[in-house]
């Protein structure tokens, strides 16, 4: 990792599409870069990206025509350190096999992926197995846990594949068994354990190795509700304790709206659109990401600012009960309610405006409101 | 990276194969009826083609090539050249001394141990292995009872030079069929490449192995530990490979995942997943080794199955079972011993408790070592006790009084074989063939219909046919015996579930037995005549056919058997409206393992007046004839490879 | 994936090396054989037929018990003895009713195998019947006559022909050349051993019924069965040369004693007493009625043989 000259490729903003990457003031590189990614299977699977005509069929006819699926089509992104990127998407949207690229578990037919400016496409294979020893590590949908193994080794199954000594790689694994509040279960083998304790244990795998980004593959949709609730929460806290960086693929819209600092919504191996949970919430893109949403409830994802309008006078502005921009509008509906007129919005004591009952309203009925700062 | 993809891309056809299936059922069974009548109706107008062109009678002998010259020639070069030929001096020979210095040193070993040193570790390994405590007890009572009754019946040499030939065949094969298991489990193309090739060894009876090795090896230890290393290796290879292939996906991509590289994968991941699958395979291993080191006593092997064979061929009962029960418990004993072993895979030793891991062994292997301190030699001739005479005299009574035996006996063959082997010589030649083609075509497809009747028509062109037919016509009387009892039985046990308790733990005991065994009660029943070899047979493919169609049974959509009771069925309506239809595929596996195994012992039953063309290799055996032995096993071979193929449904052959 | 290529790869190589140093460290060693026991130890075959377990009994007897040697014993049949007498995993055959290809080519050619002398038997193979349907039917004795009473010898497994009672499929016998080339009606029934042959003559012995059978002397059971040879066309120096053409009887052998080459030399006193070993039919039918009509043991037969003749064995042992 460190050391090596690493080979930086030129990240073309305008070239990432739908990435609406807005945000490029930041020196350090993203953590994954990923510009124009294909993954095609099926017979003679490279001819499909480079030709605009099959690249242009939908599925189905390119199925037809040359016997290929394109899992991943044409995909770019950027994951920024210490977000939460959600990968969302119904099933064979291809954001399985999205995220297998990242660290080459698939190879992708074409494009190009960086991990912190270094090419991972270029990589050899010792280069590849440093990062996925390193510096990438995932949890699966289906545990993928070693039956024959403790709790315990099946944490430190990663320590020991990168040749940490057994008393060393013990240690740290009891450590973050603790962690997930799996203490007391070292002894006990995936068999003996429930779902949620069996993906756990998947999580302490992969956070004993230490990476700099976590890959989750659909990790609680094998999980009972509650159980999938309780194992958000624990990721939430994970995030807010360490602020890894954490690439999240699931098909659940509540589990991205909770858990995503931005979103990827892909269909058919695209990403029909990239934002936060609320510009996905607030502005679809297309029908297909509005009759996604339509059964989100809205005052609970969308903010006050986008509900707020410029305060209508002074006494507006500056009396009456205050709401951070970053409020939802639930909790601002319940200021208004318990106020009886408009609440302002205060960032740093400076009032950014006001919203009223009729905007937020607005908001919950889902209808353009007058005076909606974007 | 590339198996993700073959795994996803598998899933994806295998997904395609289920919903085609399920909407198929109907346009299948259109199919079959069509392929049936055009089956039908060409097969007919064949037949009379062939009546006005070919004529009747048996295989023409234009048509024959005798391959038996050149292969005695053959073994003529290898008796006058093995002293010197630079491929026996440099490479078969050291081969050969060291199968026999291997079985030899083990021998010693254990003669050194004592019968107090053997066994104590018999029993401690099989206590370990099955887990130690009160669940291990069982194994261990197993062990000391079989080793016991060995040392008691006077066979406790024997015993020992067995177990030698077990331990070093064993070792081989297990190591032999994991490293091809390996191979096969890691590349689709060797896996590919190698189903058929263990799909065949599989049909193969024990008996047509023995041949090729003598040829080679000449008699004695090397053909019969070679020999059983071959027949013995297979269910390892194809249990490794179905356990490195059938683990758990998701396990092996979190170890790429986590940056293993392929070796450590191996390691870590896929053997140990594996290990389940692999244990069973060894387990198979073990039994069929067993099997075949007792019949390799034709070639030989020396131990327990030279005192069966020497008592078999003076039809000396008593002497006969006194060989036969130490292999029976021998069986019995590596049956439990490993069983548990595979069983207690994936399952913590007790934590905590001192015996944990490598300390039991180590257990093992001191208390080993302090029996063997005590310098017993071989089992003390006082604690023998001589069963054969009271037997014998058993067997005598049997035969004086019980004479209904021997009058079914003969009037089986009067009236069942002869005319079945009379009508099968009689015939026309072509038109077996045609009946072969056409059955295999209309259970199986194209190409297992292509298979059968090439090796039809190989059988004939050896110039055996009338011989073949002559087992044909045994196999098939012992196959509509094992069928019609094997299915009633089944259908009892499927419907009683009390019986099946019962019967089942003797079903599996009957399952381990070595071929060989089955032969010593019928001779004693029936003496030396065909109808022995088809009561061995029947007796030894019965177990299989039950146990397959109890299960076949027992599967049925118990939803179908619930809606038939709701609309009023009866019992026996229920019986053959619903479960029997519904179980065919059940019934038609219970058919093609019901005539493998049938083949097998038939061609065994040479040895108790059998004929036909077991008797071919026994003498051909006995007398050195490899030209005639080896024709009749390559006869074996093809009778097996038709009857596994006129009898195999499609799903299971490569398309 | 590449690095399991490797790795197969490194097995497959790390396999042929294997065989290779197996292969390059030399030559193999070629008299190799079981030599379990250590050096004072004989290994005799075991014919299937008990006069020849008679003479392997009482052989292993004084062996064991005067001259303090271990015998080990092994059952085979003839010509594969004749095979491991060659390489050294047997040492000696006691009585060998004649196997002129086998002697060509390990006495005369390959010179591992050495003639042991007479055993003092000397043996005879034939066609038999009763003597009670002899005595009604005079004329069956004569091969010529035979067809015409091939429908008496009917069975189950013979069909419409006449049965040719036959032994182990071991033994020496033209019985299939001889009826074809002489145009009988009869067709062979191997019992598959000599008891099971035994089994079936007693049987129709008791019942007083009609049989024919492949048999020989000496043969203890000839004591308590009374049978009658036919007379095949006389045996004539050669006429068995070519096996698919014999059509005459069988000759009078005289037994012989075959060892291992290396044996009869460095045998030391076993050897010189297994070439001492000669009895009569009398003696070794003693014994094998012991064995087979009595039901001994053939350990207990021998003792008790050996008992009884001090004389006779005693000339067999070494000169000291």
């Amino acid at each position: 990792m460190n050391g090596d000259t690493k080979e930086t490729i030129d990240i073309d903003t305008k070239a990432a599409g739908t990435a609406g990457d807005n945000g490029t003031g930041d020196l350090e590189p993203p953590v994954f870069a990923v510009r124009g990614l294909w993954k095609v299977f099926g017979p003679r699977a490279d001819r499909v990206p480079g030709s605009a005509e099959l690249a242009a069929l939908s599925p189905a006819e390119l199925r037809e025509r040359t016997g290929c699926t394109a899992a991943v089509r044409d995909v770019g992104f950027d994951v920024r350190k210490g977000e939460v990127f959600v990968v969302m998407g119904l099933s064979g949207s291809g954001k399985s096999t999205l995220v297998r690229t990242l660290t080459r578990l698939i190879e992708p037919t074409s494009g190009s992926i960086a991990i912190d400016g270094e090419d991972v496409l270029s990589m050899d294979k010792a280069r590849l197995r440093e990062l996925r020893r390193h510096r990438a590590a995932m949890v699966f949908q289906h545990f993928g846990l070693l039956p024959h193994r403790t709790v315990l080794d099946n944490v430190a199954y990663g320590l020991e594949i990168q040749g940490v000594g057994k008393a060393q790689r013990r240690a740290k694994a009891a450590e973050v068994v603790a962690k997930v509040g799996l203490a007391g279960l070292e002894e006990r083998r995936p068999g003996q354990l429930s779902g949620g304790q069996q993906q756990r244990v998947g999580l302490a795998r992969a956070l004993a190795v230490d990476p700099e980004v976590l890959l989750f593959d659909e990790p609680f949709s094998a999980l009972d509700p509650l159980i999938r609730r309780d194992m958000q929460e624990e990721v939430i806290r994970l995030h807010r304790e360490e602020g890894r960086t954490m690439v999240f693929i699931t098909h659940d819209l509540n589990e991205a709206l909770r858990l995503g600092d931005r979103i990827a919504l892909m269909r058919d191996g695209r990403i029909v659109q990239l934002g936060t949970p609320e510009e996905i919430v607030g502005s679809p893109a297309d029908d297909y990401v509005r009759d996604f949403v339509r059964d989100v409830p809205r005052e609970q994802v969308m903010t006050v600012r986008t509900a707020m309008r410029p305060a209508a006078d002074a006494t507006e502005a500056e009396s009456g009960p205050a709401v951070a921009p970053g409020a939802t509008v639930s909790e601002a509906i319940e200021a208004v309610a318990r106020s009886g007129g408009p609440v302002r919005v205060v960032e740093d004591g400076r009032c950014l405006g006001v919203v009223d009952h009729a905007a937020l309203l607005a908001v919950v009925a889902g209808v353009p409101a007058q005076g909606v700062a974007a | 990276m590339s198996a993700t993809v073959t795994t996803v891309s598998k899933a994806g056809t295998a997904a395609g194969d289920a919903r085609t299936e399920d909407s198929g059922g109907l346009r299948e069974a259109v199919r079959r009826r069509r392929k049936l009548l055009t089956g039908g109706g060409v097969l007919a107008a064949l037949l009379v083609l062939g009546a006005v062109l070919l004529g009747g009678g048996g295989w023409p002998a234009g048509l024959t090539a005798d391959i038996s010259g050149p292969l005695d020639a053959a073994n003529d070069w290898v008796v006058d050249n093995r002293d010197t030929h630079p491929l026996f001096l440099y490479f078969l020979l050291h081969l050969s001394n060291t199968a026999t210095d291997a079985v030899d040193a083990v021998y010693q070993g254990l003669d050194a141990l004592g019968w107090l040193g053997v066994t104590v570790a018999a029993v401690l390994v099989a206590w370990r292995a099955a887990g130690l405590g009160r669940r291990g007890l069982r194994a261990a009572v197993t062990a000391l009872g079989a080793f016991a009754v060995c040392g008691v019946l006077g066979m406790w040499d024997a015993t020992l030079l067995t177990i030698a030939l077990m331990v070093v065949s064993v070792a081989v094969a297990a190591l032999l069929g994991a490293l091809i298991g390996l191979a096969a489990g890691l590349s689709d193309r060797v896996d590919r490449a190698l189903r058929p090739v263990l799909d065949t060894m599989q049909v193969m009876p024990a008996f047509a192995y023995l041949l090729p090795f003598v040829l080679v090896f000449g008699t004695g230890t090397p053909a019969a530990l070679f020999c059983t290393v071959i027949y013995a290796a297979p269910p390892m290879a194809r249990l490794t490979a179905l356990g490195l292939r059938g683990a758990d996906p998701a396990a092996l991509e979190a170890s790429a995942s986590l940056g293993a590289s392929g070796l450590q994968r191996l390691w870590t991941a896929r053997l140990p997943l594996a290990r389940k699958q692999m244990l069973l395979g060894l387990n198979q291993t073990i039994m069929m080794a067993l099997s075949m080191v007792v019949i390799a006593a034709l070639v030989g092997a020396g131990g327990l199955g030279e005192e069966v064979y020497s008592a078999l061929s003076t039809t000396d009962v008593g002497k006969a079972f006194t060989a036969g029960l130490p292999i029976v418990l021998i069986a019995v004993w590596l049956d439990r011993t490993t069983a548990a072993a595979g069983n207690g895979a994936g399952v913590p030793a007790p934590a905590g408790s001192w015996l944990h891991g490598g300390r039991a062994w180590a257990l093992v292997a001191a208390a080993v070592a302090a029996a063997a301190a005590v310098r017993t030699a071989t089992w003390p001739e006082a604690w023998t006790y001589d069963i054969s005479t009271p037997v014998n005299k058993a067997q005598e009574w049997i035969t004086a009084n019980l004479t209904f035996t021997e009058v079914w006996a003969r009037e089986f063959t009067l009236w069942v074989l002869n005319p079945l082997r009379d009508v099968l010589v009689w015939l026309p030649w072509w038109s077996v063939l045609l009946l072969v083609a056409a059955v295999a075509w209309l259970v199986g497809n194209w190409v297992s219909a292509v298979t059968a009747t090439a090796a039809m028509a190989a059988i004939g062109v050896l110039g055996v046919w009338a011989k073949s037919l002559d087992t044909l016509s045994q196999v098939l009387a012992a196959l509509v015996l094992t069928l019609v009892l094997g299915f009633l039985a089944g259908v009892l046990c499927a419907r009683a579930g009390r019986l099946e308790r019962w019967v089942r733990p003797l079903l599996d005991a009957m399952q381990t037995m070595p071929q060989f065994v089955y032969l010593i009660p019928v001779v004693a029943l029936f003496g030396a005549t065909r109808t022995s070899a088809i009561v061995a047979a029947v007796v030894y493919a019965l177990p299989a056919v039950v146990r397959i169609t109890t299960q076949g049974l027992r599967e049925v959509d118990p939803a179908a058997v619930e809606a038939s009771r709701s609309l009023g069925a009866s019992t026996r309506q229920q019986l053959f409206g619903v479960q029997l239809p519904l179980a065919r595929p059940a019934l038609q596996l219970a058919v093609n393992q019901g005539v493998v195994l049938v083949l097998a012992v038939v061609v065994v039953g040479g040895l108790v007046g059998g004929g036909a063309l077991g008797y071919d290799v026994i003498k051909g055996l006995s007398r050195g004839e490899m030209g005639l032995g080896m024709t009749a096993g390559i006869a074996i071979v093809c009778l097996g490879l038709v009857l596994d193929r006129v009898t195999q449904r499609t799903s299971r052959t490569p398309r | 994936m590449r690095t399991v290529r490797t790795f197969r790869t490194a097995v497959a190589v790390a396999g042929a090396l294997g065989v290779l140093s197996l292969t390059a460290c030399g030559a193999a060693e070629t008299g190799k054989s079981n030599e379990a026991g250590g050096d004072k130890t004989v290994k005799l075959t075991v014919p299937s037929w008990v006069g020849a377990q008679a003479n392997v009994a009482v052989a292993k007897h004084i062996l064991e018990k005067e001259l303090g040697y271990k015998v080990k014993t092994q059952q085979m049949g003839e010509v594969l003895a004749w095979d491991a007498l060659s390489k050294g995993d047997i040492d000696g055959i006691l009585e060998d009713w004649g196997h002129p290809k086998e002697e060509k080519q390990y006495v005369e050619t390959k010179k591992t195998v050495v003639k042991g002398g007479d055993l003092g038997v000397t043996g005879h193979i034939g066609w038999y019947v009763p003597k009670y349907f002899a005595d009604k039917h005079p004329d069956v004795t004569d091969w010529k006559n035979l067809n015409k009473y091939a429908e008496e010898f009917r069975t189950a497994e013979s069909g419409d022909k006449g049965e040719l009672l036959e032994g182990s499929p071991d033994y020496v016998t033209n019985d299939d050349a001889i009826i074809a080339n002489l145009k009988l009606n009869l067709k062979t029934n191997y019992a598959g051993s000599e008891a099971a042959q035994i089994t079936a003559i007693k049987k129709y012995a008791k019942e007083k019924k009609p049989f024919l059978t492949y048999w020989w002397t000496p043969q203890w059971l000839n004591a308590q069965v009374d049978m009658v040879e036919i007379k095949l066309p006389e045996y004539k120096e050669g006429c068995d040369a070519d096996p698919k053409k014999v059509a005459c009887a069988y000759p009078h052998t005289p037994l012989q004693k075959f060892f291992n080459a290396d044996f009869a030399k460095e045998g030391g006193e076993a050897a010189e007493f297994l070439k001492n070993f000669k009895w009569t039919t009398e003696q070794q039918n003693e014994v094998a009625l012991m064995i087979a009509g009595e039901k001994m043991s053939p350990e207990a037969a021998a003792e008790k043989w050996v008992k009884e003749n001090e004389a006779t064995w005693k000339a067999w042992l070494p000169k000291k």
